[in-house]
């Protein structure tokens, strides 16, 4: 049976191919349906997994961690089109396995949608689980985000395997107590920096201790409800980091992780997080230094995350912002920069981005500074607008472009420095309206713009 | 004029969708006005207010979880709330806070968490946390004498019954149940609703018959509010009913 499956399976990559279709996620489902939704059950897989999860960060750590593996001369299969839900894997092992069902491999590196940790890893055993962080994100998808935790949680209560945790959030810490008798959870952590706060600075969640509903104490919060925290009922919080991030300096970017100094190229605390999680799998898995410190001092992202275009003579910098976290890390982006500067902010409301936009207002915008003019666009356009005059900037210089190009023009139509957010499914098609502009009126998109 | 004083419970543990939101709303909409408006919070550990004080108090959603952290807590805050909403005092919940009002909630795994019974409506959560009422919703309200189609967003399992006087009429979404004719719970001091988005976002006039109803409470010659340029407002709104009245 499962060989007919996996036959099938091929057959319809085949056939995609031939017509020229990716074979992303289709297969996947297909056989989610005739092997009665345990699409990955068919698979033999001899090698370790490693998984990675979170709200934020899935895809830059799941690729720096397989360039650990790959330049010590591994061979490895990833999910690199980020198609990471069961379907998606499916699909990934479809193209990899021979007609027994077996996948060759030194190293399957997966990065995995948090509500498909459980699923998927009921069906494939699983090395290492790297849970980054859990923010507010596509809630009407999954459910409440306690929900999404429980799910993870029950899974980590018979999980066995490493289990590397951000040990300075809550709502991903947590998981550390789900199984007495895991010996291999291991917390990452990260040291105070420069803009940390001793008082929370953006809305958020989880600031009660899950165990005994205590309030969380926080010595800093770094961003959001990440930070250094403890329950002074049910000490919760207090455990023994495996790996630290100190002498963090964004300035230069720098920052120091077991006893080695790594010089970024992205100057974000997020990013410092994202690389300390790189960094605890190196060294679980005896990766040499020297590689570990060529990937993550070579690290940069495209794709919108950070991504330079010139409109003209205009420098424009878009970041994707797919929750209230990320928004609020471009503002200050934004804000710790000299001189005065516009942004336009791309906000739509389509499947894939939740519905539901009310998380713009957990976005602290009254944090505006030097910010002259705000164009907004999407198909949520004039919410955006709305919650950003009710944070009291001045309706008038607000401008509501519905139409991206309209959007585009708009914000190119004045001299000075650009900023443009856009959340998760605006985000290419921003790119492609920023380009199209770029190649009508000069300018150019590259990383180095 | 006068100072709008508002107590915002639980901030810190119900803020789902965007419900913090509501009241920078109703602070931008009185400072344009000149109204003041002072917000303050009262949390778990915090020492007991003096709620009559309050024109209006207000309470958002949370998950299941921080729900059942504060009702021990909400329970003793009863007699205060009760005797704040029978002199006048403007009670405006949502979600979370509306089921909490009711005589009790029975959540997923069937256990009850009281609510204050101010009101006689109660709340069943289905056994299943997949069967959920989510998406865009619009409410026929009648709010100072004028109909006025409230938009918002809904994301709740529980299913609130026995509600007498409905906030509106739903023209689109579930509303109070799952396909539900009706939304939410309304006296002249009362909205209580499901709408997140929040739900003051594109419905100023909500904010306002609020806003109105505690500048003039104890008044004998009720004033009548500035107008604002509602235009992004106005528009944000029509875009949406556009988009969901149309089929």
């Amino acid at each position: 049976m499962k060989r007919l499956q996996i036959l099938i399976g091929k057959i319809i990559v085949k056939l995609l191919r031939l017509m020229h279709r990716n074979a992303g996620n289709l297969p996947g489902i297909i056989l989610w349906h005739i092997s009665r939704h345990k699409a990955v059950s068919m698979f033999k897989v001899d090698c370790p997994i490693i998984a990675i999860t979170g709200t934020n960060g899935k895809t830059s750590v799941t690729n720096c961690i397989a360039q650990l593996f790959e330049k010590s001369g591994k061979n490895i299969i990833i999910n690199r089109e980020g198609n990471n839900l069961d379907t998606g894997i499916c699909s990934l092992l479809l193209r990899h396995c021979d007609m027994k069902g077996r996948v060759k491999a030194d190293l399957l590196i997966l990065e995995t949608d948090e509500s498909h940790v459980p699923v998927v890893y009921s069906q494939l055993k699983l090395d290492t689980l790297v849970v980054l962080d859990f923010f507010r994100d596509q809630l009407d998808r999954n459910g409440e985000m306690e929900t999404l935790i429980q799910k993870i949680n029950s899974f980590c209560k018979t999980f066995e395997g490493n289990l590397i945790l951000n040990g300075d959030d809550p709502n991903t810490a947590r998981l550390g107590r789900a199984n007495p008798k895991n010996r291999n959870v291991k917390y990452f952590h990260a040291e105070k920096y420069a803009f940390a706060t001793d008082k929370i600075f953006e809305a958020s969640e989880g600031r009660f201790c899950p165990f005994c509903g205590e309030a969380l104490e926080y010595d800093y919060y770094q961003y959001s409800h990440i930070g250094k925290f403890r329950c002074n009922k049910c000490g919760f919080g207090d455990y023994e980091p495996y790996i630290t991030a100190s002498g963090i300096d964004l300035e230069k970017p720098v920052f120091t992780a077991d006893g080695h100094t790594y010089s970024p190229k992205l100057n974000s605390i997020y990013n410092v997080y994202n690389m300390t999680a790189v960094a605890a799998v190196a060294k679980l898995y005896g990766i040499d230094h020297k590689i570990t410190d060529s990937v993550i001092s070579r690290y940069t992202v495209k794709n919108g995350r950070m991504e330079n275009f010139m409109l003209c003579d205009r420098k424009a910098t878009l970041n994707l912002a797919k929750n209230p976290v990320g928004a609020n890390m471009t503002l200050r982006v934004m804000n710790e920069m000299k001189g005065e500067k516009e942004l336009l902010f791309v906000l739509n409301d389509n499947v894939a981005d939740g519905l539901d936009v009310s998380w713009i207002w957990d976005i602290n915008f009254s944090v505006f500074e030097r910010v002259t003019r705000v164009v907004t666009s999407g198909t949520r356009a004039y919410d955006i607008a709305v919650r950003i005059k009710c944070s009291g900037y001045a309706p008038a210089n607000i401008v509501v472009k519905p139409d991206l190009d309209d959007a585009v023009a708009e914000l190119a139509s004045t001299p000075g420095r650009k900023f443009v957010i856009a959340n998760y499914t605006a985000v290419q098609p921003t790119r492609a309206a920023l380009k199209r502009y770029a190649a009508k009126h000069g300018g150019e998109s590259s990383e180095n713009a | 004029m006068k100072t709008l004083k508002i107590l915002h419970m639980y901030a810190d543990m119900l803020d789902l969708y965007g419900d913090g939101g509501n009241m920078e709303i109703m602070k931008y909409r009185c400072e344009k006005r000149g109204i003041g408006c002072q917000v303050d919070r009262y949390s778990v550990g915090s020492e007991m207010p003096d709620f009559s004080a309050y024109d209006l108090i207000y309470i958002g959603g949370g998950a299941d979880l921080e729900q059942q952290h504060i009702s021990a807590d909400l329970m003793k805050c009863r007699e205060g709330i009760v005797r704040a909403y029978e002199q006048g005092t403007f009670l405006f919940l949502i979600c979370g806070g509306y089921q909490l009002m009711g005589k009790y909630y029975r959540d997923a795994d069937g256990n009850d968490i009281p609510g204050l019974g101010l009101f006689d409506y109660y709340t069943v959560a289905p056994s299943s946390r997949k069967l959920r009422c989510i998406g865009n919703i619009v409410v026929r309200a009648e709010i100072g004498g004028k109909k006025v189609d409230v938009v918002g967003f809904e994301n709740h399992g529980g299913q609130t019954k026995d509600v007498k006087t409905p906030f509106g009429k739903v023209l689109c979404g579930n509303g109070n149940c799952a396909k539900s004719s009706h939304e939410g719970y309304f006296e002249k001091n009362v909205i209580a609703t499901y709408l997140h988005g929040p739900c003051l976002a594109k419905n100023p006039e909500v904010a306002d018959y609020m806003i109105s109803y505690c500048v003039n409470r104890g008044s004998d010659e009720p004033v009548k509010l500035a107008e604002l340029d509602d235009s992004l407002e106005k528009q944000c709104r029509q875009v949406m009913l556009g988009r969901l009245l149309k089929k």
